[in-house]
């Protein structure tokens, strides 16, 4: 690859990274964003979903929580298009739980959080499935949805608006250095193991989980704990808001409805590598019978998926673990610590308050780039429009009825029925450079996510391969089986129920229809590598608010 | 309800024990528990693609393929159903496709190596005569022809893998535009299959494949849309007007050529005058001194019971429910039984989705007469059958004989409840 260079390199292409490549666009600073996997595809991509109010954080994280108000009134106003505001529940089942609500009442006083409470039947009323157990209800407006995804890919197609640029699938190898200045980063393709170097004045290492291993290459020690947390999808949506165990926080305690699926989470337990998150049975259990308590329907809905993802929690020399650790985060200013100029480290945190982080660590950068431009992401929109866009135009609405398309004809093609995403959704990222295999459409489409887990679009993915971006058909195959071998690895966790019948219509469907499994004996590996767009068309990036909210 | 055999099921299987019955003159119910979505991927019936669930080399000849298979794996059901059974079932079906007015071709001697959507040759016993000269046996070029806006065939992507995997012969892709359809609009392969009995419809088609410039002896490969009711004329009359020979390949679902099949043995059966009960899932079977005395259904909140002689239970597989699977325990609808335990749900699933799936192979056990077995081999019930797909020890998605198997074993327990 050719070399390049920028003002400043981002290390890392989750939530947090991504709102520091806008941050910096903002500032008319030049950046590149450097990921080693795509977009989204570590821990932001695996979390729940869940824009938190601060009510889990109130009575012990207080900072927190304090964080999390403020950002998720930020985002509402900024990332309309990513936000379903939904609202939640802390609901108490045990009687530990009704000693827990004193406390739990005072801390959301304290931090400034709206919380009613509200009258079981009231309750039940807005959602029916308010299992029997429930004995209390706190009504918290704040608590929200939030699409990891689309929120990374809105922060870094803003940013690309602006001059940005990203690599994906490029890991960071090394650093260029100039006696204590940093100068550079080595890169190398993930896929084709091509090097390469982005020359810069400095480096915001933004890779959460990983920020150890990359302060590493440069001999410095940041102390990240990787705590896996194991969360599982269940495909229908059994309660409107979110739903909290009014309880100290612990497994199992949330029920996040994303779209149309429902989402129980999670587990936490410290691992010792951020790249290896096996998922157990007994944690698979552990959220579907403490779900249960919550919510009627959770053992009987069809649990879709389960998946794992880590969180970055830094070590701030307490004695606290896992789940007692603080959900703060800190930005490690490496020229005042070790004594190495332009590299500056943010970690901790979560998805709620990335944008935060990002301006704290890009007020760090600045300043030593000498630029005073004050950070801007509060205001603008990330769609970069004054009018709130309708997220769910393709959605059913809250009530199960289709909404009005307005002028658009309302038998549109589908290019996946599961998760109502169009051909044009998909389109734009056939072209566009960052994206290199069909786990990077989806990440930008929703494509493949719902209950069929991608048994047809997978297919119609592969043709558009073929078509739209002139890869050979073995590679294009290649490609879809990877892309449901991806999805049948999440699947395999929770194989009972119906799980069967879906899963036998995907092996009849590719394996007895379309003889797939014998195609792929004749496929050389890897063939999981998409060749660059043709000569001459654009970049994915520059597409309007309204294209990316369209694929919703 | 008093008959002679019921027959629970809406595959090939519960066709195959419904005709059995009906040709040897007794009485049938055939009990329908809806369209399972199994139809939606099937299309050709596969008696034995491959020996092994992952050999690599396609069996030519699968009567010398089936009885190498049972000298070797005596437990194997198509083992238990025995040659005869395949035999006699196989020409009970052709003999009834003719009758039903499907055209349909093949023989146990030789499979097709017919081309799917995604371009990969797979072997096929008997097929719709509308699929036939799509065989990569023979050497004639191949155009695929897919239409504008219609993501459910995609020529390009076949005729490249194609190109790859078949060195006989010249491949290309194109696409046309169906008259009325668009990228624009909302359309199934059902929508395009009623169109093509249209005869202004299917001659622009036909026009602008002439139009292609198709070179001499080049035969064209269309997505299986050919027609829904009446597909021998619609497709005769396609193929007159392309000027080439045609042959249709199952698009992903839903798939028009199951459709047509299905719809129409099951019509055929209701003309017979065989009385058919919709859309009643099973419940619970009734035994008593080791004979089922009645299959209770659930229907619109009461159980009404199906008595019968004897039974044919042939239900497929996970798709149509005839197993349950707990989170450790995997039962049977009727008897209720364990027929398979797992310490966790993930050892039912192999870690590729395209190895061999353990799932595939759960079952019920199966006496020689294919009487579903306790563990020490004992009966369940003395005058019950089990034909298709819920079988125990066989993998019909990696040897591609799901169809074979359900007309042997259909045709077999069908015999077997004739006689007990």
């Amino acid at each position: 690859m050719p070399d390049t260079s920028t003002g400043v390199v981002v290390i890392g292409g989750g939530s947090t990274g991504a709102g520091v490549l806008r941050d910096l666009a903002l500032r008319g600073i030049d950046a590149i964003l450097v990921e080693k996997g795509d977009l989204a595809s570590g821990t932001t991509g695996r979390s729940h979903g869940l824009l938190h109010s601060g009510g889990r954080y109130c009575v012990n994280d207080e900072q927190a929580a304090i964080e999390c108000v403020e950002e998720g009134r930020i985002l509402r106003r900024i990332a309309r298009s990513v936000v379903e505001d939904t609202g939640g529940y802390f609901v108490s089942v045990t009687e530990e739980d009704r000693e827990w609500e004193p406390r739990f009442v005072e801390g959301c006083r304290r931090t400034g959080i709206t919380c009613e409470r509200i009258s079981i039947e009231e309750a039940r009323r807005r959602e029916p499935a308010l299992s029997k157990q429930v004995r209390t209800v706190f009504w918290v407006p704040e608590d929200g949805h939030l699409d990891p995804f689309f929120l990374v890919v809105g922060n870094v197609e803003s940013a690309r608006r602006r001059g940005a640029r990203v690599m994906t699938h490029t890991e960071v190898s090394g650093f260029l250095r100039d006696g204590d200045q940093v100068t550079g980063v080595r890169i190398r393709d993930s896929k084709t193991n091509e090097e390469g170097t982005i020359a810069c004045q400095a480096v915001i290492n933004a890779t959460g989980a990983w920020a150890g291993l990359v302060a590493r290459l440069l001999g410095v020690e940041v102390k990240v704990v990787p705590v896996k947390g194991t969360m599982v999808v269940l495909s229908r949506r059994l309660a409107y808001a979110a739903i909290n165990r009014c309880h100290k926080p612990g497994d199992g305690d949330i029920v996040v409805p994303g779209l149309s699926v429902s989402i129980l989470g999670t587990t936490s337990a410290k691992v010792p590598d951020p790249e290896t998150l096996p998922i157990e049975w007994d944690e698979v259990r552990r959220m579907i019978e403490e779900g249960a308590m919550m919510l009627d329907g959770v053992t009987t809905a069809r649990a879709m998926r389960a998946y794992a993802g880590v969180r970055p929690l830094y070590d701030l020399g307490a004695e606290a673990e896992g789940r007692e650790m603080s959900r703060n985060f800190a930005v490690i200013d490496h020229q005042q610590r070790d004594g190495i100029k332009g590299f500056t480290s943010i970690v901790g945190g979560k998805v709620t308050t990335y944008r935060l982080m990002a301006e704290r660590v890009v007020d760090v950068a600045a300043r030593q780039l000498g630029v005073g431009t004050p950070c801007t992401t509060a205001e603008v929109a990330l769609n970069d429009r004054e009018e709130p866009l309708d997220q769910l135009r393709h959605r059913p609405s809250r009530l199960g009825v289709p909404k009005p398309h307005g002028d658009e004809s309302p038998l549109q093609p589908l290019l996946c029925e599961c998760e109502l995403v169009r051909p044009q959704d998909a389109a734009p990222w056939f072209k566009d450079p960052a994206v290199r295999d069909l786990e990077d459409v989806r990440r930008r489409t929703r494509s493949g996510m719902g209950p069929c887990q991608a048994a047809i679009c997978s297919y119609r993915l592969a043709a558009r391969l073929v078509t739209d971006r002139d890869v050979d058909g073995p590679s294009a195959t290649r490609a879809m089986a990877d892309f449901l071998e991806t999805r049948w690895r999440g699947v395999r966790h929770v194989f009972w129920g119906s799980q069967l019948r879906n899963m036998q219509i995907t092996t009849g469907l590719h394996m007895e229809l379309f003889n797939v499994d014998r195609q792929l004996s004749e496929i050389p590996e890897p063939g999981e590598n998409l060749p660059p767009p043709l000569a001459g068309e654009g970049q994915g990036g520059g597409r309007t608010p309204a294209e990316i909210a369209g694929q919703r | 309800m008093k008959t002679d055999v019921a027959v629970i099921g809406s595959g090939l299987a519960a066709l195959a024990a419904a005709r059995t019955v009906q040709q040897s003159g007794r009485r049938v119910v055939l009990v329908w528990p809806g369209l399972s979505s199994l139809y939606f991927v099937f299309a050709t019936v596969d008696v034995l693609g491959y020996p092994t669930a992952t050999a690599a080399d396609p069996i030519d000849d699968p009567a010398k393929g089936l009885a190498q298979l049972i000298a070797k794996q005596p437990g194997h059901p198509y083992a238990r159903a025995g040659m005869k059974a395949v035999e006699d079932g196989t020409s009970l079906m052709l003999e009834w496709f003719k009758d039903a007015g499907l055209a349909w071709e093949g023989s146990l001697n030789r499979n097709f190596l017919l081309p799917t959507a995604t371009g990969a040759p797979k072997p096929s016993c008997l097929a719709p005569a509308s699929m036939t000269a799509g065989d990569l046996r023979r050497p004639e070029p191949i155009v695929l022809c897919g239409f504008v806006g219609y993501q459910d065939f995609a020529p390009e992507l076949a005729a490249s893998n194609l190109k790859q995997q078949w060195k006989a012969g010249e491949v290309s892709a194109v696409r046309v535009t169906a008259p009325g359809y668009g990228p624009d609009r909302l359309f199934t392969s059902i929508d395009l299959a009623r169109s093509f009995e249209d005869a202004t419809f299917r001659d622009a088609v036909a026009g602008q494949l002439r139009d292609k410039l198709i070179g001499d002896g080049a035969r064209v490969g269309m997505p299986g849309v050919l027609g829904l009711t009446t597909p021998n004329e619609t497709f005769a009359a396609f193929q007159r007007s392309v000027g080439h020979p045609v042959f249709e390949i199952p698009t992903i679902p839903p798939s028009v050529i199951a459709l047509r099949l299905f719809d129409r043995l099951r019509k055929h059966l209701q003309e017979g005058g065989i009385e058919i009960i919709w859309a009643a899932p099973a419940h619970a079977a009734d035994v008593t001194d080791g004979r089922c005395r009645s299959i209770l259904l659930k229907a619109a909140g009461h159980e009404l019971p199906v008595e019968a002689a004897s039974y044919v239970l042939a239900l497929e597989d996970w798709v149509d429910g005839a197993l349950r699977a707990g989170v450790h325990t995997v039962r049977d609808p009727f008897f209720h039984q364990p027929v398979a335990w797992h310490k966790v749900p993930t050892d039912r699933a192999a870690e590729s989705l395209f190895a061999s799936q353990p799932f595939e192979q759960i079952g019920y056990a199966l006496t020689d007469r294919l009487q579903p077995a306790d563990e020490n081999g004992k009966p369940l019930a003395r005058n019950v059958f089990i034909a298709g797909g819920a079988m125990a020890g066989y993998d019909p998605s990696g040897t591609k004989s799901r169809g074979g198997m359900a007309i042997a074993t259909g045709y077999r327990a069908a015999k077997e409840a004739l006689a007990a």
